[in-house]
């Protein structure tokens, strides 16, 4: 039987079967939703990543504070909470002063931050204050400006807003030039940057209003003339803080240098770890959807028993009553699978703007956290491998019953009634 | 010259009842030749469709040997037996066993499609539809039809592929009796006109009694032919 044929059969066959038909193909469409929705929320979010750590600038190094350790899958997170709670000698403008005359180093910029409330009209919020080297902030800094100016040599008393801190946390908006207050102090806003929730402002500034007398930097960034150098210029500023620190032991180090590339590896580690959990759990739920249409042919191979004994007696072979089956099967898959991606779809673009609305993190890790979940991306390639892998789902599972259906006795298939 | 179409050796069918093995018919020698008009008669239980499913190629004997145009079925594959069934044997059931879910048109084109004769499955359709007085109704489900209509349509299914023996299980046992004389005329006509080998298994005796003098009857009893031997 030719198989356009018998792909009209199993249609036929498909389209007036009862109810039951219609579950499992549900059970398929939640598999396959679930599979495309996690798959494509991690391709976004991958997207996301790449494009935020090329906006980061890959030739920018950033050194922090802490037990320095070898920035393996998954540590990213807790090397950054190790710096923070060490004691040990801080980042300081000796620090600052021995990198600016390393080869390679275009600027070397020292950042302080903190919390302080601002206050602009009548309305008072908790900030993140960076206090930044206003020298080589817009040389360095990946921000952009939504309006107004970066701050400049000379700026005493003037700050740049993050784009959120206006548009969200003061919905009425605080508007360029204005005055806000921090901290008792007097602030005009000269910049408005496109995203963000910190406020920028010079580091001697910062260092009044958080109350900071010590000579020390939360993190100092580094940026280099040639980034295809950045493993030498690595080695460089490390062997040069360790002098610095009196550290001889390599494994001793008190600070952390990250290039852009081992935080996307370390972040891609985590993320892919995280997309293999999820898609486990999606595989199980595949699984389950599996046994839906082995089960539903087995019921079906039963209730078709008289039919199959008809079509042997006028001349079908096992071989097409086996591909009528198996199609069937296929059919119930691709329509799953047609129904999961679209569902999927619509799921991880739900998914991605409530993430995109929770996420609140400043800093450096604002770029990297802040794109998890904030996009989606549904490629052709993930289409058309939800689907064939949906068809090869449904024949799979069905499989086992169009064999049984193929073989049946025709005597006694027509007999069943 | 009279040629053997179906040759039944010393048949023997055994079935198992639970633990028991029953045999539904034993010691059965019969010839059946081209272009004959058998009639198959006898109680329910005598054997009858045990008989009609070796000559119709769905089973194969537990003893003995039956030829089909001198060829052992026992020798075949499954698929040869399928193609057999497919090309040589029109099928004519009780219940009709039509395909519910296709049309009257698509029923009559499936054995065609079967044996791969797709260039011309649909225009032979209609013109068995027409021979069986239904083109106008081929677009239907049988579930749309009467029951003489769907016998007419399994009829013109029997044909599709132009097969040399009509095998008829009670073809009339569903229908009232003026539908049932039509469908059997129409048999009739297609063994006297066409030459078709007609085989038709019945128990009902009327039906007996007015082929008598044109088929050769048959009388199964307890599984062995008590009549009509040759």
């Amino acid at each position: 039987m030719r198989l356009t044929k018998s792909f009209k059969l199993s249609l036929n066959i498909l389209l007036h079967s009862r109810l039951r038909s219609w579950l499992t193909i549900i059970g398929i469409i939640i598999g396959i939703a679930a599979v495309v929705a996690i798959i494509s929320i991690s391709e976004g979010a991958q997207q996301q990543l790449n494009s935020n750590l090329g906006n980061l600038g890959a030739d920018t190094l950033t050194i922090t504070q802490g037990a320095s350790r070898a920035m393996g899958p998954g540590d990213f997170g807790r090397g950054t909470e190790e710096s923070s709670s060490t004691t040990s000698k801080n980042l300081t403008s000796k620090d600052i002063l021995m990198l600016k005359n390393l080869p390679n180093v275009e600027y070397v910029m020292g950042q302080i931050s903190g919390r302080e409330d601002l206050t602009y009209m009548t309305k008072t919020a908790t900030l993140e204050i960076v206090g930044v080297d206003t020298n080589v902030w817009k040389e360095i800094t990946t921000e952009q400006l939504a309006s107004g100016r970066f701050l400049t040599n000379g700026d005493t008393y003037s700050v740049v807003l993050g784009g959120s801190i206006v548009s969200s946390t003061f919905k009425d908006g605080i508007p360029l030039n204005s005055q806000i207050v921090i901290n008792g102090k007097s602030f005009k806003v000269v910049g408005i940057l496109k995203e963000g929730r910190s406020v920028y402002m010079s580091i001697d500034t910062a260092k009044t209003v958080l109350e900071i007398s010590e000579d020390k930097f939360d993190s100092i960034s580094v940026k280099l003339n040639d980034i295809s150098l950045s493993n030498d210029t690595i080695t460089a500023i490390t062997n040069r803080l360790m002098l610095s620190h009196g550290i001889i032991d390599s494994n001793k180090k008190d600070f952390t240098v990250s290039s852009p590339t081992s935080m996307q590896e370390t972040i891609q580690q985590t993320m892919s770890t995280m997309t293999l959990f999820l898609g486990a759990i999606a595989a199980i739920s595949l699984l389950v959807g599996a046994v839906g249409i082995a089960n539903t042919m087995f019921t079906s191979v039963l209730e078709k028993t008289k039919e199959i004994g008809i079509m042997k007696a006028i001349g079908a072979k096992d071989k097409d009553i086996m591909i009528i089956f198996l199609l069937n099967a296929a059919l119930i898959g691709l329509i799953g699978g047609i129904g999961g991606t679209i569902l999927g779809f619509f799921a991880s673009e739900a998914i991605s703007s409530l993430g995109g609305i929770s996420t609140t993190t400043s800093g450096a890790g604002r770029g990297f956290l802040g794109g998890f979940g904030s996009s989606s991306y549904v490629s052709p390639e993930l289409i058309i491998g939800a689907l064939v892998f949906s068809i090869l789902v449904g024949m799979i599972a069905g499989a086992i019953p169009a064999r049984k259906a193929s073989r049946l006795n025709p005597v006694d298939a027509l007999r069943y009634e | 010259m009279k040629t053997n179409i179906i040759e039944l050796k010393n048949v023997k069918k055994t079935y198992k009842m639970g633990k028991n093995q029953v045999d539904a018919v034993s010691d059965i020698n019969l010839i059946i030749y081209k272009g004959e008009f058998v009639i198959i008669n006898g109680a329910s239980g005598s054997g009858k469709s045990t008989i009609m499913h070796l000559i119709g190629c769905l089973d194969v004997p537990s003893q003995g040997s039956v030829l089909l145009e001198d060829r052992d079925i026992l020798s075949l594959t499954k698929s040869q037996m399928a193609k057999i069934r497919g090309k040589k044997i029109g099928f004519i059931f009780q219940q009709f066993n039509l395909i519910r879910t296709l049309t009257a048109l698509e029923n009559v084109a499936l054995p065609m499609e079967f044996q791969n004769n797709y260039i011309k499955a649909e225009e032979r359709a209609k013109e068995l539809l027409e021979l069986v007085e239904l083109k106008d109704r081929m677009h239907h489900k049988p579930t749309e039809l009467s029951g003489g209509q769907a016998q007419r349509v399994a009829i013109a299914r029997a044909l599709a592929n132009n097969p040399e023996i009509i095998l008829a299980d009670e073809p009339t046992g569903n229908l009232d009796s003026e539908t049932g004389e039509k469908v059997i005329e129409m048999l009739y006509k297609l063994h006297k006109e066409h030459g078709k080998t007609l085989i038709i298994i019945t128990h009902d005796t009327n039906f007996i009694s007015k082929f008598r003098n044109i088929a050769r009857i048959i009388k199964l009893k307890d599984g062995r032919i008590i009549y009509g031997k040759k």
